[in-house]
This record gives structure tokens, C-alpha cells and sequence, in this order.
């Protein structure tokens, strides 16, 4: 709804800037600046914030750092995917290693750029994400093609592990919902995947073995 | 030597000291107190027999003075009734008898040597050179006394010491005496002496076994207390050895962080600064200095350099995404250097472990990966991170040669694996390492307990910001 035609003019991309390191921001902002079509609309230092503003400004891409206080972006990009599909997550972090890279895609983003890459790069990053295409920096593209990401099939993001804790805790689905502010169907579809994921049936058994992982205390 | 070794060889000292000096006074002690007793015990039996002596000589005299009194005249007659009575006055078995000579020494009476009688015994000496018949006579003649000599004891047949009185009869110019054998005192004496003797031998007997007894008594002490205060300070060594390394691994981790999310994001702001500059420049149709140019390479290099002495002091992927990614990000780069190839088994979990656990293991990883690179000659490695019936395993396996692992873990390269092995400990867990010609393999098992709830700590929370948020 972002993207819609607004009189004669072109309609910018509206761009969330999520890093904790304000200096960064405001030299990347001075940056952008130069560029007419898009927008940087707010600027958020933590994770757990970056969530709450992205909720009410619905931007067109976010540009989300990975370490950060609170949430990291990785698990904040995961939360957002599941809650704003029509947001674009580009990941802008100095790390380079690609479970970094992997992580990053299975939490749902959509790119991944390198803080040391140029300004201009950032840019064709950020518009090529808002059409809907994928990016990566330089580098990791090239580590993406040496080793291609695998999904790793059995291992619970970490919402994912959230939620089996609820669970094991005894929360019902509904409950879980409403603690997470997500819809019962949204929680009832993680629960899903959780057993398909880990090859269990019952709940019974989601609680054993969130016991026997130490990720719950034995009731 | 350490202190408590020095008190305890004192103290062994001592008690050997105490104990020689006791023995030494004791048995002195008891051995002149038990020669004073003897002493005064062989006088008084003396004593005693001489009195006895008197009181028989006296009885003999007694029944003998009728005769003397009766056959005034015949002195043959009244000679041969006195050696009547007196050959049937025994006392003491066979041993107590009367004797009696004339004034030259001719023997008159004598019960138990019958052969003697009527011959001249004046020059009699015993095997001492004693004038036994003369000093007799001699005796008697003063008045009575006691005279002690060689003569052969009638109950034994041998010469044995003896001590007689003998009284004079003047009527008739004789000689009367009895005696005793001083054997049996000497034996009575001798008998006590050697009960003081066996005595001074039990007391020395118990010194000796409480001397012993007390040294051995110090010496399991001295070794209980020393292997208590050796295990104490090991335990104390360990236990600040775990310290500091926990000191220094916080003090990387700061470090670290304070490279990556300080220096290096200002250094990024330099740049994206410059970076600014040059679009300004572009806009205005200034080209672009060479110096600035410059600049922004060389910025370039150090964000490189920061972040590779912030990832060399700890690893960032450690706190951000846990310890199967770390594992996965150390092995890739492990492969790329050495081309072995390791294969790592991963939980289907995450982030379930703390800090300091997160840590260990990592460098547990870090130090076998080094120890293969080094040593191993190996093909392939196996990396299994797994957690099963609330006990998280780590088995690091290769297929190499092996190695001394005494010599490998006593090694001071890198962080060790002893370190590491009571670094495990310290945290509850165990340690194994086992190597052959066949290949290495190290497991550590770590209690769930140990880490039990700390994803739910660490991540509820910020839901919980983000459910207030939301809400």
C-alpha cells in the first residue's frame, strides 16, 4: 500500500533505519540523502524497538543491523516477516560469515549488505529489495555461490523455540497468542511446524523433550 | 621443605627425644631404687638366718646341757650322748646339721659327714683359702660368731657358700657349730632381681610401643593433614586458575565488543562521512581529490584490521547466534585452511546455553581443531554437538594418528586441554579424552541442569518487551 500511485510524482521507498550505533545512521543518512527516490523515516537503536515502530509505520524496507541491544535483527527480522510480509528486511551488519548469511534468509530477509560496502550499493540494495528482488554484497553473493545456504530443515528458529517453551510451560495455544500479541492461527501453524521439524506427535512429547533439552525447567 | 613437613619431622623428633630420656631415667631410676631393695632384702634375710643360727645353736646347746651337766666325769661317755642328739638334730631337710670339733681340730660331731669324725681337720681350707676349722675355733673361742665359707651342701653334693655360728664349750675345750647354705637366699635374691629386670624390660617394652605407636600416630596425621592441605591449595589453584581465565575471557569478550560496536562503527561513520563528501563534490562537479580517495581505502584496511583482532579476542557469532553457528562458522574456516574435512551433527535447539558454557565448549572445539591441524595427520573429523536425556554431549572425533596425550595435555600452547579439562569440570561436567593409533576422540558431557532454563532468561524477556509493545 506503500507502493501505490500518489499524484504525478513517483512514490519514494520509505526506509526504517534499525542500528544501535547513531553515528552510522547519521552518516549513512547523509549519504542517502542524495538519492530522490527514496526515504528514511525513522531512525530506531534496539530490536524490540524496531518492532513497535515498523508496526506502526509499515516502511517499504527496513535496513536492520544484526548485533544489537534487546532482540538481535536476525530474531526481530524473523518476528517482522511473520508480522509485515509486505516489509522487506535488507540486513546491514559487519559480519560476513555465513551462518550470519544463512540465518539471516531462513529469519526471512531479504538481502544482506555489508556495513563497509559503499553508500552506493547500499542504495541499489534498498531498491532492489523494495521491488522484491534479493541482494547481497559482493563477497557474500560470491560465498553464497562457493557454499550455497542450506536449509537446515530440523532447527527451530529461535520464535519457533519461544513458542515451544509456552508450550511446555503449559500455555495453550490461545494463550501463547496472546502473549506473542500473533493470531491463534499464526501460533497453531508454528506448532506445526515445530513437530514436523523436530518429528514429534503429541504434545506430551513436545514437553519432553523440551525438558530433556533444558530449554524448561521439569514442572 | 614446607612448613608443616618441618613440624612433623620436629615433632617425630621430639617424641623420640621424650622417649629416650625416659627410658633412661625410668630404668636408672628403678634400677638403683630395686639395688637399694635388694640390698636391704639380702641383709635382712642375713639377719634373719644369723638370728635363726643363734636360736638353734641355742636349742642344740639347750638339749645338750642335761648331758653336759650329768656326765660330770666321763667325758666319752657324755661325748658320744651329745653326738647322738646332736647327729639327729636336722633341720631344713638335709641341709641343716650340727657340727663340733675339738680345740685342735678334730672333729667330734658331724651327721652328714660320719667319715670325718675322730680325725684332725686343723688345716682344712675351702677352694677360697679360707682355715675353715681354725676361723671357726676362732670364732667360738671369742664369744660366738658368724663365719662365712666354701662347704660342699649335703642336699646337692656340690660346694656352695655357707655361713655358720659357732659357740665354744669350755668345759671341754670344744667347738659347736651350725650353718646355712646362702643359696637359697642368693636364689631368693637373684629370683628378685630378675623380676625387677623382666619389669625394667616391660617398661621398656611400653616406652617403645607408645614411642612408636605415638610416631606412627604423627605420621598418618602429618600425611592426612598434608594430603588435606595439598588438596586445599590444589582445589584453591584450580579454582582461581578458573577464575582468571573467566576474568580474561569477560575481559576478550568486552574488548572484543567494544571494537566491534564502538571503534568500528565510528570507523564506519567515518567513512559513510567521506563517503557523503564525495556525493557532495559529485552534485557541485568537483572531482574527487586523490587524498580522499586515500582516505577511504585506508579507512577501509583498519575497519578490516579492528574486526579481525575483535573476532581473533572472541567470536561475535558465539553471542549472536549460539554455539552450533559458531562451531559451524570455526569448522568452515578450519576446512578452507587445511582441506580436512569435518562434519558437524548440530541440535535442533538454539541459544540454550550460557555465556560461559558457550565459551568453553568453543574453545574446547577451537584447541582439538589445533591439536589436529598440528598432529593429527588426519582425513576427517567429526563434530557431534547433541543433547539427549538432559545431558549435553561434545564428541570430537578424527581419524588420525593420535598423540601422548599426557605430554599434549600438559602442553602450554594455546589454552590446553587441561585447562580446558577442569574448565569443563568446574562447570559440572565431565572430561574424556582417549587417543590411539586409530584417531583421537574427546567428550565432554555437561549436565542440562547446568543450563537449564537460560534460553527462556534471555529471550522471554524480549518478547515480553515486544508483547508490551504490541500491546
Amino acid at each position: 500500500m506503500n507502493n501505490q500511485m500518489d499524484n504525478n510524482s513517483t512514490p519514494k521507498i520509505t526506509v526504517l533505519l534499525v542500528d544501535d550505533h547513531p553515528m552510522v545512521q547519521n552518516g549513512l543518512k547523509a549519504c542517502l540523502a542524495y538519492y530522490d527516490d527514496i526515504e528514511i523515516i525513522d531512525a530506531i537503536n534496539d530490536g524490540s524497538e524496531a518492532l513497535k515502530a515498523a508496526m506502526e509505520l509499515k516502511p517499504d524496507v527496513i535496513l536492520m543491523d544484526v548485533s544489537m541491544p534487546n532482540l538481535n535483527g536476525i530474531d526481530a527480522t524473523e518476528i517482522l516477516s511473520e508480522q509485515l510480509p509486505n516489509t522487506k528486511v535488507l540486513i546491514f551488519s559487519m559480519h560476513d560469515s555465513p551462518e550470519f548469511v544463512s540465518s539471516a534468509v531462513q529469519a526471512g530477509a531479504s538481502g544482506y549488505v555489508l556495513k563497509d560496502t559503499s553508500s552506493e550499493e547500499v542504495y541499489y540494495a534498498i531498491t532492489a529489495v523494495a521491488k522484491g528482488n534479493t541482494h547481497f554484497s559482493g563477497s557474500i553473493a560470491k560465498m553464497l555461490i562457493e557454499n550455497p545456504i542450506q536449509p537446515e530443515k530440523n532447527k527451530l528458529t529461535t520464535r519457533e523455540q519461544v513458542i515451544l517453551s509456552y508450550i511446555a510451560q503449559g500455555f495453550s495455544s490461545k494463550e501463547v497468542a496472546q502473549k506473542l500479541s500473533i493470531s491463534f492461527r499464526t501460533v497453531e501453524a508454528h506448532r506445526r511446524n515445530i513437530k514436523s521439524k523436530l518429528r514429534l506427535e503429541s504434545f506430551a512429547d513436545l514437553v519432553r523433550y523440551a525438558i530433556n533439552h533444558g530449554l524448561v525447567e521439569e514442572a | 621443605m614446607t612448613l608443616p613437613l618441618r613440624l612433623f619431622y620436629l615433632a617425630i623428633l621430639q617424641v623420640i627425644i621424650t622417649a629416650f630420656i625416659t627410658y633412661y631415667l625410668v630404668t636408672n631410676e628403678y634400677r638403683d631404687l630395686s639395688q637399694k631393695n635388694v640390698d636391704a632384702l639380702g641383709s635382712f634375710l642375713i639377719t634373719q638366718k644369723k638370728q635363726e643360727l643363734e636360736n638353734y645353736t641355742s636349742i642344740a646347746f639347750s638339749s645338750i646341757e642335761h648331758i653336759y651337766h650329768r656326765f660330770d666325769a666321763q667325758e666319752d661317755v657324755a661325748k658320744s650322748a651329745i653326738a647322738e642328739v646332736l647327729n639327729s638334730m636336722l633341720y631344713n631337710g638335709d641341709d641343716g646339721y650340727f657340727f663340733m670339733y675339738d680345740d685342735k681340730g678334730t672333729n667330734i660331731v658331724h651327721p652328714k659327714e660320719p667319715d670325718r669324725v675322730g680325725k684332725v681337720w686343723w688345716d682344712l681350707e675351702d677352694n677360697s683359702g679360707n682355715k675353715v676349722i681354725q676361723e671357726l675355733i676362732k670364732n667360738a673361742k671369742n664369744g660366738g660368731d658368724f663365719f662365712r665359707y666354701n662347704w660342699r651342701q649335703p642336699s646337692k653334693g656340690v660346694s656352695e657358700e655357707k655361713m655358720s655360728y659357732a659357740v665354744y664349750i669350755d668345759r671341754w675345750d670344744w667347738m659347736m657349730g651350725t650353718g646355712v647354705y646362702l643359696n637359697e637366699v642368693n636364689q631368693q635374691l637373684s629370683d628378685i632381681q630378675s623380676e625387677i629386670d623382666r619389669h625394667i624390660h616391660n617398661t621398656k617394652t611400653i616406652i617403645l610401643v607408645v614411642a612408636l605407636t605415638s610416631i606412627f600416630i604423627i605420621f598418618i596425621s602429618g600425611i592426612i593433614v598434608n594430603l588435606n592441605h595439598k588438596k586445599k591449595a590444589e582445589e584453591k589453584i584450580s579454582e582461581l586458575g578458573q577464575r582468571v581465565i573467566d576474568v580474561q575471557e569477560e575481559e576478550n569478550r568486552h574488548i572484543s565488543r567494544e571494537l566491534h560496536d564502538g571503534i568500528i562503527q565510528i570507523l564506519i561513520s567515518i567513512k559513510y562521512s567521506i563517503e557523503a563528501t564525495s556525493l557532495f563534490l559529485k552534485k557541485q562537479q568537483v572531482e574527487k581529490p586523490v587524498p580522499l580517495t586515500q582516505a577511504e581505502e585506508n579507512l577501509g584496511f583498519a575497519i578490516q584490521e579492528v574486526r579481525r583482532i575483535s573476532h581473533h579476542m572472541h567470536p561475535q557469532i558465539l553471542d549472536e547466534l549460539g554455539l552450533s553457528s559458531a562451531i559451524e562458522a570455526l569448522v568452515n574456516d578450519f576446512s578452507k585452511q587445511t582441506s580436512i574435512n569435518v562434519a558437524v551433527n548440530k541440535p535442533s535447539l538454539r541459544k540454550l546455553l550460557p555465556d560461559f558454557i558457550n565459551t568453553t565448549l568453543y574453545r574446547v572445539v577451537q584447541e582439538s581443531l589445533t591439536n589436529i591441524r598440528k598432529h593429527a595427520k588426519a582425513n576427517n573429523v567429526c563434530i557431534d554437538l547433541s543433547i539427549e536425556s538432559k545431558w549435553l554431549t561434545l564428541i570430537i572425533k578424527d581419524d588420525g594418528i593420535g598423540f601422548d596425550i599426557d605430554t599434549q595435555i600438559n602442553s602450554t600452547n594455546g589454552i590446553g586441554l587441561r585447562n580446558l579439562a577442569e574448565r569443563v569440570e568446574y562447570h559440572m561436567g565431565h572430561f574424556d579424552i582417549s587417543s590411539s593409533r586409530k584417531g583421537t576422540i574427546t567428550t565432554i558431557k555437561l549436565p542440562t541442569a547446568s543450563f537449564v532454563n537460560h534460553f527462556n532468561k534471555s529471550n522471554l524477556n524480549s518478547e515480553n518487551n515486544n508483547e508490551q509493545s504490541n500491546g
